[in-house]
């Protein structure tokens, strides 16, 4: 047990980032992205969409609070947000995931700073503000609606799927959607940290 | 897909060697031309001609298998997407669009990911990165990334039969339940590989406070340059497409 400590990350809070923080980096950004796209997977059903500001944070939630218990040091949860947006902008969702990302996973750190990278409630706000960013995805729809539905119908997804994706997502639904992302990253947090508390912590890991 | 993204050795099979940074670059434009872009104006030759980069790459590295593949399944869905669409109508109509539609959106650029994980090791990747003067800080979890996933693949699926073998699937139970015995142990055992993964770099010196050296030479050739090329003036018609529509 005393040689797994060791190979865990350092416990010491603050200090510049090393290897070992850099793998976990991307170790969890690898599992974020994998239950992300999974989860997104859904939208291929277009009722689904909306639904997604509701499902991503919620499961991705448990995955962003066990990562969490490896954040000791200032930069991590902002490189994170980084990497996916990167890979949302390679996925084709527009490029107001990257701005939007740094801002969220900017305002992540410091919460998490503040709380001395220890405080519970503070991880939970944390994973409310990090999950703003797949808000970040609906964006060109509301941005440039008629583009993006004249682009939608004329891809091989055709003007159906355009047709009902544009129902489902009135230019009223932004606010609601963007108030889902954070409640429900709010409740993802609460999720994951009560899943730390069942599994984790009993397995050594957390 | 091979088991293992970005392998350490990689069997070229004497085939044209691009720069990692033509890949990556290539495969950047290909999602973002491919997959926001319309059908319209410069669109109209811009997207045939990325859609074809990625079978001329994987002719040019000798994978034949994958090429043919990537024609057949192309051709395939474009063929049922014209001729299949039109008549059938209802749920047939969208299960016909699921199926072939939106793998002929995303097919390319499967196929372009597939080029640059099979013919990329991580040595070259890095080389390629510290190149560009980009900060270990993105690189090293973007590497550890590429290696993972695969590793995720392996190990999801592992789990996804012990969890069948003990009836926890879907349809039979509740939903959370079905998530909650999946999600945890590929966490619990990604934390293991993650300690592992960490312990093994650090013993080549991945953490030493001294500057890298790396034995892959990379450098941009005249192969690169067609291929930037190309890419360039897509980029060109995407832009003039983008500016059309937005404004």
């Amino acid at each position: 047990m005393s040689d797994q400590k060791n190979v865990q990350s350092t416990k010491k809070t603050g200090g510049k980032l090393n290897a070992k923080d850099l793998i976990n980096v991307g170790i969890f950004t690898a599992l974020y992205l994998v239950v992300m796209v999974l989860c997104a997977m859904l939208g291929f059903i277009p009722i689904f969409i909306p639904l997604l500001s509701v499902i991503i944070p919620l499961v991705d939630g448990i995955v962003f609070m066990l990562f969490l218990t490896r954040v000791k040091k200032f930069g991590m949860v902002l490189i994170m947000g980084i990497i996916i947006s990167l890979f949302y902008l390679m996925g084709g969702m527009g490029s107001f995931m990257l701005p939007i990302a740094i801002v969220v996973s900017l305002i992540a750190e410091f919460l998490l700073k503040s709380g001395n990278y220890q405080s519970k409630k503070k991880s939970i706000f944390a994973n409310g503000f990090f999950s703003i960013s797949v808000f970040g995805n609906f964006l060109p729809i509301y941005t440039s609606r008629d583009a993006y539905y004249q682009m939608l119908a004329s891809s091989s997804y055709g003007a159906d799927y355009a047709n009902t994706l544009m129902m489902c997502m009135p230019d009223w639904s932004a606010p609601i959607l963007f108030i889902c992302c954070f409640v429900f990253g709010l409740l993802g947090g609460v999720l994951g940290s009560s899943v730390l508390k069942k599994h984790f912590k009993r397995a050594g890991i957390a | 897909m091979p088991q293992q993204i970005l392998r350490g050795a990689v069997n070229n099979k004497g085939g044209i060697t691009l720069d990692p940074r033509t890949k990556i670059f290539v495969a950047f434009i290909l999602g973002v031309v491919l997959l926001t872009g319309g059908y319209n104006g410069g669109m109209a030759w811009a997207r045939p001609t990325l859609t074809a980069i990625p079978l001329v790459l994987l002719l040019s590295v000798r994978k034949w298998g994958a090429a043919v593949g990537y024609s057949l399944a192309f051709l395939a869905s474009y063929f049922a997407m014209t001729y299949l669409m039109p008549i059938t109508s209802g749920p047939l109509n969208f299960l016909v669009m699921i199926v072939f539609g939106i793998f002929l959106q995303f097919l390319p650029c499967i196929m372009m990911f597939y080029f640059v994980f099979s013919t990329t090791t991580v040595s070259e990747f890095m080389a390629a990165m510290e190149r560009m003067h980009l900060t270990d800080k993105i690189t090293i979890p973007m590497s550890v990334m590429f290696r993972f996933f695969p590793t995720v693949n392996e190990e999801f699926g592992d789990i996804n039969d012990a969890m069948r073998m003990r009836g926890i699937s879907f349809g039979k139970g509740n939903l959370g339940a079905m998530i909650e015995y999946r999600l945890v142990p590929m966490m619990v055992c990604s934390v293991r590989i993650g300690e592992d993964l960490a312990a093994a770099a650090l013993t080549r010196g991945l953490g030493a406070p001294v500057k890298r050296t790396n034995v892959c030479s990379v450098g941009f050739h005249i192969q690169d340059l067609i291929i930037l090329a190309v890419c360039a003036a897509c980029l060109v018609a995407f832009g003039e497409w983008y500016v059309s529509v937005h404004f």
